[in-house]
């Protein structure tokens, strides 16, 4: 390990220790062995949704640390609604920071001429915000900007105020903070949770009716940073060998529409859902928001950290054993491996669905536009990005980059320039490559973009996604794994600067990431 | 499985490759061994040091491991060479540090048996990334990964060593000690944040050059200089960097201090964390440590440069036995050191046989037919020795 990154785990330790020793404040979480329950509702009426936010913490009796978004309802506090809206709604929602100051070192904000938004003062460990992933909304303050975007503890706190676009495909969405260095920190312990765009029925009339399930899969480390045992939790229900399983209830052979987001921090999750251990085919629907241009059968889903996948299951019928399982993944020889495990056993109930969330009908159009991607203007500009790593031991490695090629490579800084600047309007085609010994998750915001090839040949399903999954390089004498995308930066909503990356946390956090600025049409 | 092959070797240089026979210099008045810090973890057993044979063809023989007085940790930096020989009047010594424990073993050669072992000061420890080691026949360096400490220790009669004190050294970015070289009254540092450093030691104690900078190659932010060695003469120190190509950097140190790197990169490698000199200096050998091959620059050792020289092919076992290579070390310390041994480190480590062919300006690396040597006392062998040493 190097200094760098010992550094880096200096603060941190500094941070986790003085946080261990502050009050408690986020909600007990589901005890092993219940029935998983979906998070809260909170839905739009009259065009708006207003809500808020105190994002908390807290060391359970395991020795986890829990950050959590606080709503307050009229009976208690419930941790990581999903915020459920239509194409064009207003969402309000205010974010409190309830993070006991901890005084720990940090990383500096931008210099002063940088524009800064919310709170002043350093990135530390009790710093948060907010990004909606996902979401093809402005890269602008009080919307969806994470480089300069700050809420610190003890001051009023922040209001997003944003419009989700008209054209937004009806889908699944997610929330969770990005603050450079700590992302991994707080995701770790939990705060993150979906947002809906109302409509899927509207354009794919095969979940019409359905119950709909949102599952939201986590990961807790003790330590984040530290490779070891982990759990992963279903709507923070702990899913652990061994030990009771969650419960998913069912009616026998019944049809649900699951909304799965994988809000791990460094998990490929190969999702099945299995018969008596046998895989069974589930009808994909949507992956990370945008409906696929046909619903297509699969038996394994792989979602990558941050994706998300809504599909239709079917429960077996009366007498069968079932599961909702992922499967190993191998991240190279040196990522970490992504073992098997049952997130929850299907159990079979008549009296199931009882809170289910049914889409409620409505006569409103969807806006399809987007998702159909009607534009077919030929890409004007190519460009390479590539993932590398380097290693001074075998403690893992010391530097993480993602390198526009022919640019130098280096890790992130909140003050630097953009690597890419491109204009509104603009069409082109990014190869994504990894020339480094474990997978990497790419992931761009404000964006989805259009999967052309994999590994030089041309994608079967061609879907529109925001992170994709690229393999690890095998090693000398081997190609480097890549993926060719089409990058569609015609809407004006997202003019602007942000940042594409690779949604490993902890990559992301040592500078695995870097800035586009798409600039408004006609700029020079 | 990949199989060793012979990478960019011109039919020519492939012709001479098989019609030289492989002779090692005889020495006749000390033994020959290949040895090994094999950075046993505490938990399971105690460390060791295992002593090879070298065969007439460069062939390793297992003779037997020599017990350290403390327990290793099985990985850490790769330049942080944990093993070191000496061979000076009648101290024939092998020097190991236990990064668990914070102790340096002292190993007798003419009797193979453990002389005992020294600590430094109470802050002195490495048990992150490993003890690093640096000599002259008079002191022993250790770098101690977790204190970012230099502790000089006087080499006594019999191979003993006594503590003296120790500096802290710490790069511009707050790096740590990383790898070491000595050489006269001169000590190279790299820190783990692309800066290095120079140290005088001509008063036996390490005080620094006041030339602390980073290295060309660090500020243009993608490597971090690592592994050094030192020309005969003092006159050059070489950098392999950390870094996703191959990339070596020369600083000319003949004013007695560090002066600005000129950085030499290849493309062909991955990392290049360890570099030695080979005893004529007309060849670097580069441990490319994130990757499976040894490469080998020609270096002009009056003005500095390095020249385009040879690879090897993947070496075998890369991947599937072992996933980084390590330290090197030669087979012979005279001429181009006939042949280069390179740890491998994995859960079965092993030690890769790489003979050299160096002619008329082109050279050859190839994988002998028996290698790699299986180190079965090892679960994670990144340091590497021979003795008797290379003369600087």
């Amino acid at each position: 390990m190097g200094s760098a990154q010992r550094y880096f785990l200096a603060i941190l330790i500094i941070g986790f220790g003085t946080l261990y020793a502050t009050a408690q404040n986020c909600p007990a979480r589901p005890k092993m062995g219940t029935v998983v329950q979906d998070p809260l509702n909170l839905i739009s009426t009259n065009g708006e949704l207003d809500a808020d936010f105190v994002m908390g913490h807290s060391v359970d009796d395991q020795g986890y640390t829990h950050y959590c978004f606080n709503y307050k309802t009229s009976k208690n506090f419930v941790e990581s609604p999903t915020l459920r809206l239509n194409q064009g709604d207003i969402l309000k929602l205010g974010v409190k920071n309830d993070i006991q100051s901890d005084g720990s070192a940090g990383m500096k904000m931008p210099p002063s001429s940088a524009a800064t938004c919310g709170d002043s003062g350093q990135m530390t460990v009790s710093s948060t915000n907010i990004h909606f992933h996902g979401l093809n909304v402005p890269p602008n303050c009080h919307q969806d900007d994470v480089i300069n975007t700050l809420i610190q503890p003890g001051t009023p706190g922040f209001q997003y105020n944003m419009q989700i676009p008209s054209t937004q495909p009806p889908g699944l969405y997610w929330y969770h903070p990005h603050v450079h260095g700590f992302t991994e920190f707080q995701v770790n312990g939990g705060a993150s949770g979906a947002l809906i765009v109302n409509g899927m029925e509207k354009v794919r009339p095969e979940v019409t009716g359905l119950t709909e399930r949102v599952f939201v899969i986590r990961q807790q480390y003790l330590v984040p940073w530290v490779p070891g045992p982990y759990q992963l939790t279903i709507n923070y229900h702990q899913a652990v060998f061994g030990l009771p399983l969650p419960k998913i209830e069912m009616k026998p052979g019944e049809k649900q529409f699951w909304r799965v987001a994988n809000a791990t921090i460094q998990d490929f999750l190969p999702l099945q859902v299995q018969y008596n251990l046998k895989a069974q085919p589930l009808e994909l629907i949507a992956l990370d928001g945008y409906p696929l241009a046909q619903p297509r059968m699969v038996n394994t889903i792989l979602i990558p950290p941050a994706g998300r996948a809504e599909f239709i299951v079917q429960a077996p019928s009366a007498g069968e054993s079932a599961s909702f399982i992922t499967n190993n993944y191998s991240t190279g020889p040196t990522g970490n491996p992504d073992l098997l495990q049952t997130l929850a056993n299907i159990e079979l109930s008549t009296d199931a669905d009882k809170d289910g969330y049914k889409a409620p009908a409505t006569n409103t159009p969807v806006d399809n536009s987007k998702f159909m991607d009607a534009n077919k203007q030929p890409a004007t500009t190519e460009r390479k990005i590539y993932f590398s790593e380097e290693f001074g031991g075998t403690n893992g490695p010391i530097q993480f980059y993602i390198t526009v090629d022919g640019q130098p490579q280096k890790v992130f800084e909140a003050d630097e320039k953009p690597a890419i600047t491109t204009q509104v309007g603009a069409v082109e085609e990014w190869t994504i490559e990894n020339r480094a010994l474990e997978t990497h998750a790419f992931h761009i915001h404000q964006q989805h973009f259009r999967v052309l090839e994999i590994d030089g040949k041309p994608a079967p399903n061609q879907d529109l996604i925001d992170t994709i999954t690229i393999p690890f390089w095998e090693g000398p004498g081997h190609p480097y794994h890549s993926v060719k995308l089409r990058m569609d930066f015609s809407d004006p909503t997202t003019a602007g600067t942000y940042v594409f990356h690779c949604h490993i946390l902890l990559h992301e956090d040592l500078g695995m990431m870097h800035k586009i600025l798409v600039q408004p049409a006609g700029a020079h | 499985m990949k199989k060793t092959g012979v990478a960019q070797v011109p039919r020519a240089i492939a012709g001479i490759l098989f019609s030289f026979a492989f002779v090692l210099s005889a020495v006749a008045s000390t033994p020959q061994y290949v040895v090994t810090n094999d950075d046993v973890m505490g938990n399971f057993s105690q460390n060791g040091v295992t002593f090879y044979t070298v065969g007439a063809n460069g062939s390793l023989t297992f003779l037997e491991q020599v017990p350290t007085a403390g327990f290793g940790i099985s990985g850490g930096y790769f330049p942080a060479n944990r093993v070191r020989t000496l061979n000076a009047g009648n101290n024939q010594c092998v020097f190991a540090s236990d990064a668990a424990s914070g102790d340096i073993s002292f190993i007798n050669v003419n009797t193979l048996s453990l002389g005992g072992s020294v600590t430094g000061s109470q802050n002195d420890t490495g048990a992150s990334n490993g003890i690093g080691l640096a000599l002259n026949s008079q002191y022993l360096y250790a770098s101690f990964t977790d204190a970012s400490t230099i502790g000089t220790f006087q080499i006594q009669p019999g191979c003993a060593l006594s503590f003296v004190s120790d500096v802290q050294a710490g790069g511009l970015q707050g790096g740590i000690v990383d790898g070491m070289a000595v050489n006269g009254n001169i000590m190279v540092v790299t820190y783990g944040d692309g800066s290095i450093e120079s140290f005088n030691i001509a008063s036996g104690l390490p005080v620094s050059n006041g030339d602390k900078q980073n290295s060309t190659g660090a500020a243009k932010g993608n490597s971090y200089p690592s592994g050094v060695d030192i020309t005969q003469d003092g006159h050059f120190a070489i950098f392999g960097d950390t870094s996703t190509s191959t990339l070596i950097e020369v600083s000319d140190i003949s004013s007695g201090k560090l002066s600005q790197t000129i950085a030499y990169l290849s493309p062909t490698g991955i990392n290049s964390s360890n570099v030695m000199l080979s005893p004529d200096e007309s060849l670097l050998y580069i441990s490319n440590t994130q990757g499976s091959a040894i490469s080998a620059a020609f270096f002009d050792k009056t003005n500095g440069t390095l020249g385009k020289g040879c690879r090897t092919g993947l070496l075998q076992g890369y991947g599937s036995v072992w996933y980084y290579l390590g330290g090197l070390t030669l087979a012979s310390p005279n001429g181009t050191g006939q042949a280069v041994y390179a740890a491998e480190y994995g859960p079965t480590s092993s030690i890769a046989v790489i003979p050299v062919v160096s002619s008329n300006g082109k050279c050859a690396l190839t994988g002998a037919a028996n290698t790699p040597v299986s180190d079965p006392n090892s679960p994670g062998l990144l340091s590497i020795a021979m003795f008797p040493p290379r003369a600087f």
